[in-house]
């Protein structure tokens, strides 16, 4: 009565101020801990930075290679070893010193140098060179048809080389001063300001200014959605019922809704160099006892779509169902081949991350089709571990089945396969050191390596054929279960106009703008 | 002895044994942390970055040195008041906690401000007619508030009033649309000191439904503590003997009563106190509220062990300070009471 009685004072008294009429608030989950690109990694950096920054090139809605700071496409030498990159000439940093292959050639540097996602270009860069004031050139240790997709990360947006001259081996965590559309005017881990950069040289933003602010939980989002507190509402870390309940009222006209390009895969590893997970036919059981379209409608009320590849089918070379669909009938006859069933149960213990809602509903489900399909060969146990803890421990091998996400650095099928699939020390089946072991599989197989290697130098038709290739010895291996992907969504008040996604997942900030 | 004499020697003994209590505090909190699965050089680069860059990372921080050396140096960095770097963004944790701190204070206090006064109230409203209706009413209030989960409470007032009503805001602790005062972080007092209106009216919005839940669930101690001590209070043999004195109902309660039985009352403010500067989360968490336990949790998630430590150990000091006061206070409150 009390909480009544002075929230309808208060309401009454103190309206909430009233905004400059462009002056949007953006929420999404999740603070923000650093600005410095070569240290950003969550979903709320990046899309910060991409408004703050400007990469290379970005990819357009349709997928294409369109050029940003860069002036034209890159020139690639005929044995695909250098890479020379024509720059703008008309762009300014925040600060006002000018960009040019300098600049670009110092951030390139200073990522490859102190980078925490420096692994992703691994030894594909030899040397960054200036050619020319406005030419970079990239000299390359190898052919690498990936490099273009590489170019579009937000990590990799130059920053001014004035600016960061005494962080050129270290982050600066509280500034950033790029060449985006925004320059950054106050900054918290709970709230960013971000201004118009006057000297943009490109499209200019839309709106007056922007407010980001991350709230700590996934229904105070929702609230503040929904009481139009907020304008714009990203949705990573949305709880399953609440992005469901937003994405009935965009339905019903009440909100408006935009759905990026889906770049999150969600899958399951497991364990094959120990019992009982070592033979693949067990394996193989468990990913044909998932019943992917029943998990996403029961979990995820469709929203996620099921994936039965590892690439994402929006990326060249992606998609296509590769790993089989669910057959309990075959799952039984691997099982029973493998000796069990028959009295004798298979337990496998199945990780999942106890800070992350959708994953433990999938694994209360998958165990309960599991129960019910084959409830006299295979058990599954459940087990909630925090993820910092599951990631930690991944590459020790700790977990026989977990259940985790990815999403790639860049927009590139490289980018999912060689996380994931790569092996320095392969042998046999087992792979000793590498990505594949530090993702927990610890799988590798003959010939996978160099598919790898080829498929990054390889370009059209035959580089699809043989991504196709990899997906298909990897679903033969079975050490990942590839179950659903997971597409970006931004929500907005009908007063907005809609938001917009580019090929990477971010949402256009500079294009929101209040149509009324 | 006298009593002044004895009651500075009492002080004295008890703030002498709060750096002992600190660091054994720090200790443990230094080997827990190492203790826990998790490694802070993967929190900050990833588990995939390359040996080289982890190993530099663990070198610069320390991390390569034997456990013994690092404690040695954390002790060192104590003694100085030096609490650390974070991990993650090397923001010296201090700062971390000048931001942090005054925000749950400002909640804290005002929660508990009016923890006690509705909480007082309602205890002492059924005094009158003890087992009457009003006195069965604060019993359950007392009862009811005490036993409610706080996140159900903080999610049923934030649906209601902040997403159905939309009375007031859903979280945060100021309107994104605002710069916040500058000054001492408390911004109640800032937006007075600056007489910024509208930042302050921002304030009490944000501010209202977090402490007036963390206040509803604090103030049942209060009504439950307050209804017992003067029920008992009241059936004292001076109470009596004022009584047989023909003084009236309301002087006996009032003059020789109440203040005997606030005296219980205040040290559990104390206690309570204590246990709300840093067992708020629920509430921080639920309502977005930025304040030194929200920022704790997130410490603990990443494995930043500076932050983990810095945030503990003042809030050890805090708890260890409130609690010296509260018994100084209540000592020199209550003549009966023997050093």
């Amino acid at each position: 009565m009390a909480f009544a009685l002075i929230s309808v004072c208060f309401s009454q008294l103190s309206c909430q101020p009233r905004r400059a009429d462009q002056q949007l608030t953006v929420a999404s989950a999740g603070k923000i801990s650093s600005l410095d690109p070569a240290q950003a990694s969550t979903v709320n950096t990046i899309q910060l930075l991409s408004a703050l920054g400007d990469p290379l090139y970005s990819l357009s809605e349709d997928g294409e290679l369109e050029p940003r700071l860069a002036a034209a496409s890159p020139e690639i030498s005929a044995d695909g070893t250098t890479v020379t990159i024509p720059l703008r000439t008309d762009v300014r940093f925040h600060d006002g010193s000018r960009f040019d292959a300098a600049a670009m050639a110092f951030s390139l540097r200073r990522f490859l140098r102190i980078g925490t996602l420096s692994y992703v270009v691994g030894d594909r860069i030899a040397a960054v060179e200036v050619a020319a004031p406005d030419r970079l050139r990239l000299r390359l240790s190898r052919p690498s048809t990936s490099l273009e997709g590489l170019l579009t990360s937000v990590n990799l947006t130059p920053v001014s080389p004035q600016a960061y001259r005494d962080h050129r081996d270290r982050f600066l965590t509280d500034r950033f001063v790029g060449t985006g559309p925004y320059r950054l005017s106050s900054f918290s881990e709970h709230q960013q300001r971000l201004e118009p950069f006057e000297a943009y040289w490109g499209e200019a933003p839309r709106n007056s200014g922007l407010d980001l602010i991350t709230l700590s939980n996934s229904t105070a989002l929702y609230g503040a959605l929904r009481s139009g507190e907020v304008d714009v509402l990203l949705s990573a870390s949305i709880d399953e019922d609440q992005r469901y309940a937003l994405h009935r009222k965009a339905e019903a006209g009440q909100l408006h809704e935009a759905v990026g390009p889906a770049m999150e895969i969600g899958y399951i590893t497991l364990l094959s160099n120990a019992m009982p997970l070592q033979d693949p036919r067990l394996r193989r059981a468990l990913s044909l006892s998932l019943n992917r379209t029943e998990l996403s409608a029961r979990v995820s009320y469709g929203l996620r779509r099921p994936l039965r590849a590892l690439v994402p089918p929006s990326l060249a070379g992606g998609g296509g169902p590769i790993w089989p669909a669910h057959d309990p009938m075959q799952a039984r006859a691997l099982l029973s081949s493998a000796g069990y069933c028959d009295g004798r149960l298979l337990q496998v213990p199945l990780t999942f991350r106890s800070n992350v809602p959708a994953d433990k509903l999938l694994a209360l489900t998958w165990q309960a089709q599991v129960k019910r399909d084959l409830s006299d060969c295979l058990v599954l146990e459940l087990d909630g571990v925090e993820s910092t803890t599951v990631y930690r421990q991944l590459g020790e091998g700790a977990f026989k089945a977990v259940m985790l996400d990815w999403r790639g650095t860049y927009p590139d099928p490289e980018a999912y396969l060689t996380p994931l699939l790569s092996c320095s020390n392969p042998s046999g089946e087992i792979c000793l050191d590498g990505e594949a072991a530090i993702s927990g599989s610890f799988w590798s197989t003959s010939g996978l390596q160099e598919a790898l290697r080829s498929s990054d130098e390889l370009r059209g038709a035959a580089r699809h054929a043989e991504l196709k290739r990899i997906e298909r010895m990897s679903a033969l291996g079975a050490a990942y279960i590839p179950v659903w992907l997971e597409s970006p969504r931004a929500w907005g008040q009908t007063d907005l106009s809609v938001p917009e996604f580019d090929g990477s997942g971010h949402v256009r900030l500079n294009r929101l703008r209040r149509t009324r | 002895m006298g009593r002044a004499r004895a009651l500075l020697t009492y002080s004295a003994t008890r703030l002498g044994l709060a750096p002992l209590m600190l660091w054994l505090i720090a200790s443990l909190v230094f080997l827990l942390l190492r203790l826990a699965p998790g490694d802070p050089v993967d929190a900050v680069l990833g588990s995939r970055a390359p040996a080289a860059a982890k190993a530099a990372m663990r070198a610069r921080l320390g991390l390569d040195q034997s456990l013994l050396q690092q404690y040695l140096d954390y002790l060192n960095g104590l003694l100085h008041g030096d609490l650390g770097q974070a991990l993650i963004n090397q923001e010296p944790v201090s700062t971390i906690i000048g931001r942090t701190l005054p925000a749950s204070l400002e909640l804290s206090s005002i929660a508990l401000l009016v923890a006690a006064i509705v909480g007082l109230s309602v205890g002492f409203s059924g005094i009158a007619r003890p087992e009457g209706k009003l006195d069965l009413a604060g019993r359950l209030y007392g009862l009811g508030t005490y036993a409610l989960p706080p996140f159900w409470v903080a999610m049923l007032v934030q649906l209601l009033f902040a997403v159905s009503l939309g009375w007031l805001p859903v979280g945060g602790r100021f309107p994104p649309s605002l710069l916040p005062p500058e000054g001492s972080g408390f911004y109640l007092l800032d937006s007075i000191r600056q007489a910024d209106w509208m930042a302050l009216r921002g304030t009490i919005r944000h501010l209202l439904l977090p402490a007036g839940t963390l206040a509803l669930l604090l103030s049942g101690t209060f009504t439950t503590a307050l209804r017992l001590n003067l029920r008992r209070t009241l059936r004292s043999d001076y109470i009596e003997s004022a009584r047989s004195r023909g003084l009236m109902e309301s002087r006996v309660v009032l003059r020789h009563g109440l203040p005997n039985a606030l005296l219980p009352v205040l040290t559990i403010a104390g206690i309570t106190v204590a246990s709300l500067i840093g067992g708020a989360l629920l509430i921080e968490v639920t309502f977005s509220w930025p304040g030194i336990a929200l920022r704790l949790q997130e410490a603990i998630n990443q494995r930043d062990y500076p932050v983990v430590q810095g945030i503990v150990v003042v809030i050890a000091a805090l708890v260890v300070l409130v609690s010296v006061a509260v018994d100084l206070l209540v000592a020199a409150l209550d003549p009966r009471i023997r050093y």
